[in-house]
């Protein structure tokens, strides 16, 4: 108990330093990019006066320390700030609207646009990361205990191959063969839940691999460890010995890859992947965002990418102390 | 009797102590798959060197009398094997062009992710203390960003061109050397060639340049091979959603982007840059892949 | 006792070969054997031999490239060999067991031990219930004398020591009492006292499960004593079987009368064997070295308290002198901070307290110039051949570093030395281009000492320099060391568990307990009339088969060492000492001197303590 206390306060407390310091980072980034947002929110048409009230007015020529005090002041209230481009009612108007001042009411709240985003992305990811493990951890259990066999070569020139698929293009090709050509499951946007099974597809096959590959590290690394043969003389079977002890140990390593790899190249994929597919999500949000220079919400996503990651982390090396207990010393 | 004994010793020993980048080279090169991608991959290089210039056709020329041309046996004929883009572009040519900036591009940004993030792991490793916690924390938050993110953003909102790419894959890819570096350091500084260094009197900067490095980086090195493969990709995906290098210059993304138009009536405009992409990247990934196994399975066999 | 006339286990001429890329080479060699009930059969042999090889085939594992090519086993009259695999499963575990010399990675480490000995119970006896598995497995642990037993079952493998882990070991094979017990080489790992109780403990066993046990090991002196017949082997050949005592007193074969003469004796000197050069005995010696006071503690976490910290006391307060021309052991068992002593002396870290005089000036808190100045003068010599000297770079530029490093000589004044040095300690000089790639352990030790005599030291510390290499070589390398003492007149400082070394090399002894020196004395009171306890144990536990003067029944410690966190308030030792009394707890004896030169941290180092057995000619049996 007081391992798991200590455990979290601990890591609790780097990840906020963490996320602080990503917070910083994109804070800062955002306001030394060439290009004033004023001009974003008021179109070309405005003037250099109303520009400059306008970005007085919120606070835009403060250094950026203050407003970065004033931001994190904002966020731990749970507020992330309205869009510059969208408004409450949803459509985009970025830079329509001539002269007319910019009225901060009429913007979406950012909060709004990404809680109406993540359900979809959650899907997607959910799906993604379940096909995913559907197809590599048998394959990479069977290259584990057949290491050198035909399931491990299998193994290694199937993750090779999935490895070397562009996600994009994969998509751009099913796509084409699936929906345009086969018309077997739909592909752009979203109506219902079967608009997120092609893209979940291809993020799965990018995924794969790396699964596919620490699975198999991580077993036939553990059938090499003398407590398997060692159990065996004892007088177990070799069946017993894989299923209640070599998955257990090998659950390790697959835990850290799923921290610390397989959550941030899920979450990069999913932006790009909901891109090609035009999928309402999280991503796409994001993407339309970076080139709409709509500032509130590219801050907020990364930082709520980050706390997430960061939380992932923590619960995934929590699990992995109570397999291994020697990792808590 | 002993003389047995003797020879069993000494093989096991050489075994042991083969330096360990030698040994995983070699152990790599006998297997099918390290050749494989080994040709395919300088192959490539070769192809993408000569090739546009041996093909005799331009990359960038117009003609819209040749515009989506079919490759040769869907129609084409052999002034442009693989066809035309939409503008009546070799595509062939195009791709080769594009395969050359992607592997600048990928080759460049790993050697800097992999200069800049394994000397910040090893000073960490080497240094503990409130430095390694400081570079760690920092590694972290770097690591707490998906690369793509922070190319996304980065690019989207400055102006791209090879320089600022590059720049950019480096500043997202390098935690994940310095994490690396970092942790391999810490086992590396306990051995007892480190320690016989310093009752020497060795400086630290001397131990670690002359004695760690050569020791710790060739094996980090070989599954960096592995990361050019991946940056390729990322410089398509930039490329694709409009970030990467810009046009006129041709790079596998644009390509793959201009040919979402025409799908249905010019498939090869995609399909073509696109399987070039693939087949270079499984040229890396089987001599990366074989190159990572050799190295665990050298680990494994020395712990 | 030997009731069961036929032999329960028999080998026929059991034959085992290694498959090779090239011709199959044989490990064993055509290995015949009996076991009868409640027997306990040496197995005696080198490494190399093929005994572990032999213990295995005994429970049918022989793994590739290992192949059984011919013979028989068989188990009451059955062959292992060619028996179907469930039979032979049940049979493991059940009727006979195996123990292996690494009991620390015999058990799935993410597991409690009770649940995995439980486990294996029920595997080899389905139909026990949960209940009666508990019970029985807390019932063994409880028979090895594990304290505690009830609550160490839910602990995991690595909270254990490796002794504590043997046991646990032991228990998961006895505790379905089975027929034939094989050990192989348990108590290899394993420091002196520990293995000593092991053996005790085996033996105490072995009279009440009435279970017949080969008991395999390359230590005569372990064999000799719990055998009752042993069989030696060498080069996968059965060359002698005979009583033990037999072996001892007329041994038949050749191989075997090598291996009874070889034997390391500490009492019984062997004068040729004796390198020791006594010491001037004069006073007004230089003092080279001088430790005054040195502590050093370190700070790990603590689980039991939110963000706490505990210290681990690894040298307390530890004084000494050393004469140049001297050689000092420093001996003790694993965690008695010897380790943490050496790297103290060798200046890779600093003490917390204290001073480090090395010719008058203080290592401890002297920095940059001075120090690398200094440092010429004391060097260290590590235990692992292969880990200290770095693979990439050749052999004459690994031994050309230190002058490099230190700086002032000319590209050819540096070849010149490593020229010298290199001849000096017997390398040929054309190795000097060469990575140091298939040396072997001897010759990469040698790489070692020329590389730290290259700076001309006036003092080498060896931690634990000789213990990977086998016997020939290490009698190479203190000819060498010898050598190398006389023409240079350097000042060793051994540090090592070996006692028997240290008896031919050192004049001094200090004996070392829970980071403490408890003994300082010459060669001659340390082995035959020391004045601690400790020292006692430690000289009752050696594996030997002479007559030693400290009977291990006098003097064999219960239980292990505290752990250095808490250490016990008044006398470190008392709570393993078998003559504590009421001052023990209370006043903690101080390295008082007992005679010229010989002191030790005992209030019964004046009188007090049983005689040794050699001195008073009287047995304490």
């Amino acid at each position: 108990m007081i391992f798991a206390l200590d455990f979290f306060l601990r890591r609790m407390a780097q990840g906020l330093v963490i996320i602080v310091l990503v917070a910083m980072l994109i804070f800062t980034l955002l306001r030394v990019v060439p290009g004033d947002p004023v001009r974003t929110m008021l179109g070309p048409m405005a003037s250099a006066e109303v520009a400059e009230q306008t970005a007085q007015k919120m606070g835009l020529r403060d250094p950026i320390p203050v407003q970065f005090a004033k931001y994190v002041g904002q966020v731990v209230t749970g507020d992330f700030g309205r869009s510059f481009v969208r408004s409450a009612q949803g459509a985009s108007t970025g830079g329509s609207r001539g002269g007319a001042t910019f009225d901060a009411s009429n913007r979406a709240p950012v909060m709004g646009l990404i809680l109406t985003a993540v359900p979809y992305s959650l899907l997607l990811a959910g799906l993604a990361l379940g096909i995913s493990l559907l197809i590599s951890l048998p394959i990479g259990i069977a290259a584990g205990l057949k290491s050198g066999k035909w399931p491990d070569r299998l193994a290694l020139y199937l993750s090779s191959i999935f490895v070397s698929l562009p996600n994009i293009w994969l998509a751009l090709v099913l796509i084409f063969l699936v929906s345009v050509k086969g018309g077997l499951l739909p592909a752009i946007g979203y109506q219902n839940w079967t608009y997120a099974i092609l893209p979940a597809f291809v993020l799965a096959i990018e995924l794969s691999p790396v699964f596919i590959r620490s699975a198999s590290v991580a077993v036939s690394s553990n059938m090499l460890e003398p407590y398997v043969a060692a159990g065996q003389i004892r007088g177990l079977s070799r069946a017993r010995m894989i299923l209640v002890h070599v998955l257990r140990n090998a659950m390790i390593p697959l835990l850290n890859v799923l921290g610390i790899q397989a959550i941030g190249l899920l979450l990069g994929s999913l932006f790009v992947i909901e891109y090609a597919f035009n999928y309402p999500g999280v991503g796409l949000l994001m993407i339309n965002a970076v080139f709409q220079r709509d500032f509130p919400v590219i801050q907020a996503i990364a930082i709520l990418a980050c706390t997430l990651l960061v939380l992932v982390n923590i619960l995934v090396d929590f699990a992995a102390t109570n397999i291994d207990r020697r990792l808590q010393y | 009797m002993t003389g047995e004994l003797a020879s069993t010793a000494s093989t096991a020993e050489v075994r042991a102590q083969r330096s360990l980048s030698a040994t995983m080279f070699t152990n790599a090169w006998k297997t099918t798959e390290f050749r494989i991608g080994f040709f395919i991959f300088f192959g490539l290089i070769v192809l993408s060197i000569a090739g546009p210039s041996l093909l005799g056709v331009s990359p960038t020329k117009f003609s819209v009398a040749q515009k989506f041309m079919p490759p040769v046996g869907f129609g084409g004929d052999w002034s442009h094997i693989l066809g035309t883009d939409q503008m009546g572009r070799d595509l062939f040519a195009r791709s080769l062009i594009g395969l050359r900036n992607a592997l600048i591009i990928g080759v460049t940004s790993v050697v800097g992710m992999f200069v800049v993030g394994s000397a910040i792991g090893m000073i960490a490793g080497y240094v503990g203390g409130w430095i390694e916690l400081l570079l760690m924390r920092i590694t972290d938050a770097q690591m707490a960003i998906p690369v793509i993110i922070l190319a996304i953003t980065i690019l989207g909102l400055s102006r791209p061109t090879p320089v600022t790419i590059i720049c950019v894959l480096i500043l997202a890819g390098w935690p994940a050397y310095a994490r690396t570096a970092r942790s391999v350091m810490l086992s590396e500084r306990r051995k007892e060639y480190v320690r016989a260094a310093k009752i020497l009197g060795a400086s630290n900067i001397r131990i670690l340049l002359v004695h760690i490095a050569p020791n710790i980086l060739p094996p980090i090195a070989f599954v960096a091979v592995l990361d050019v493969a991946r940056m390729m990709i990322i410089e398509a995906i930039l490329g694709f959603i409009g970030i990467g290098i810009q046009p006129p210059t041709p790079t596998f993304g644009t390509i793959i982007a201009d040919g979402t138009k025409y799908l249905m009536n010019a498939w090869w405009i995609t399909t073509v840059p696109g399987l070039l992409l693939t087949i270079s990247l499984c040229g890396i990934n089987l001599m990366g892949g074989a190159l990572e196994r050799a190295r665990n399975k050298l680990l494994q066999g020395v712990s | 006792m030997m009731s069961d006339a036929k032999p329960i286990l028999q080998v026929r001429d059991l034959t085992v070969e290694l498959r090779t890329a090239h011709a199959p080479r044989r490990v064993l060699d055509q290995v015949s054997l009996d076991v009868h009930a409640n027997e306990v059969l040496g197995i005696i042999g080198e490494s190399g031999s093929g005994k572990t090889v032999l213990s295995r085939a005994l429970v049918n594992w022989v793994a590739r490239p290992l192949e059984m090519t011919s013979g028989e086993i068989l188990y009451r009259g059955e062959d292992l060999r060619k028996m179907p695999a469930q039979r032979m499963q049940s049979l493991r575990g059940r009727s006979i067991a195996y123990i292996g010399s690494d009991p620390t990675t015999a058990l799935d480490p993410t597991l409690p031990i009770g649940h995995q000995i439980m486990e294996k119970l029920k595997s080899v006896e389905p139909g026990i219930s949960n209940e009666a598995a508990r019970k029985r497995v807390i019932h063994t642990l409880d028979a090895v004398r594990m304290p505690m037993a009830a609550k160490r079952f839910d602990d995991f493998p690595f909270q254990f020591s490796g002794g504590m882990m043997q046991r646990v070991m032991i228990v998961d094979a006895l505790v379905t009492s089975p027929d034939l017990l094989v050990a192989d080489n348990i108590t290899q790992p394993l420091d002196v006292t520990v293995a000593a109780q092991i053996l005790r403990l085996l033996k105490e066993l072995q009279a009440d499960y009435r279970t017949a046990i080969l008991f395999v090991s390359s230590l005569l002196g372990m064999v000799h004593g719990i055998a009752d017949n042993v069989l030696v082997l060498a080069g996968g050949k059965a060359v002698e079987l005979q009583s033990v005592d037999g072996i001892l007193t007329a041994p038949q074969h050749a191989y075997t009368r090598h291996l009874v003469r070889e034997m390391p004796r500490i009492w019984e000197a062997a004068p040729e064997g004796r390198i020791s050069a006594p010491a001037p005995q004069s006073d007004d010696r230089e003092v080279i070295l001088s430790v005054r006071d040195v502590s050093r503690v370190y700070a790990t976490k603590d689980r039991s308290r939110l963000f706490g910290k505990q210290h681990v006391q690894a040298v307390r307060g530890v004084s000494f002198d050393v004469m140049k021309g001297d050689s000092l052991g420093i001996v003790g068992e694993s965690g008695c901070g010897k380790s943490s002593l050496s790297r103290l002396l060798s200046r890779l870290e600093a003490p917390d307290t204290g001073e480090i005089l090395f010719k008058g000036q203080n290592i401890a808190t002297l920095k940059g110039r001075a120090m690398l100045k200094l440092r010429k003068g004391f060097q260290l010599l590590l235990q692992d051949p292969y880990n200290s000297i770095p693979s990439h770079m050749s052999i004459g530029r690994i031994i050309a570093e230190p002058l490099i490093i230190h700086g002032g000589l000319s590209k050819a004044e540096i070849r010149g030395k490593v020229a010298e040095v290199m001849s000096e300690v017997g390398l040929s000089s054309d190795l000097a281009g060469s990575l140091p790639v298939g040396l072997s352990a001897g010759q990469r030790q040698r790489v070692n000492i020329a590389r730290a005599m290259v700076l001309e030291p006036e003092l080498l510390i060896l931690d634990e320099t000789l213990s990977a290499l086998d016997q020939v070589e290490q009698a190479k390398l203190l000819t060498l060391f010898e050598r190398l003492q006389m023409r240079h007149g350097i000042t060793y400082l051994y540090i090592s568990h070996d006692l028997g070394m240290v008896r031919r090399v050192c004049n001094r002894v200090a004996v070392m307990y829970l980071g403490r020196i408890v003994e300082l004395a010459g060669n001659e009171t340390t082995f035959f009339d020391s004045g601690h306890p400790y020292t006692r144990a430690l000289l009752s536990a050696v594996p030997a088969i002479e007559h030693r003067p400290y009977e291990a029944s006098t003097y064999l410690l219960e239980g292990e060492p505290p752990n250095p966190i808490n250490i016990p308030p008044g006398c470190s030792f008392r709570t393993r000492c078998p003559f504590a009394f009421d001052r023990c707890a209370t006043v903690d004896p101080m390295l008082t001197a007992r005679g010229k030169g010989d002191f030790a941290a005992c209030h019964l180092a004046g009188g007090g303590m049983p005689a040794s057995v050699a001195a008073a000619g009287t047995t304490f049996a």
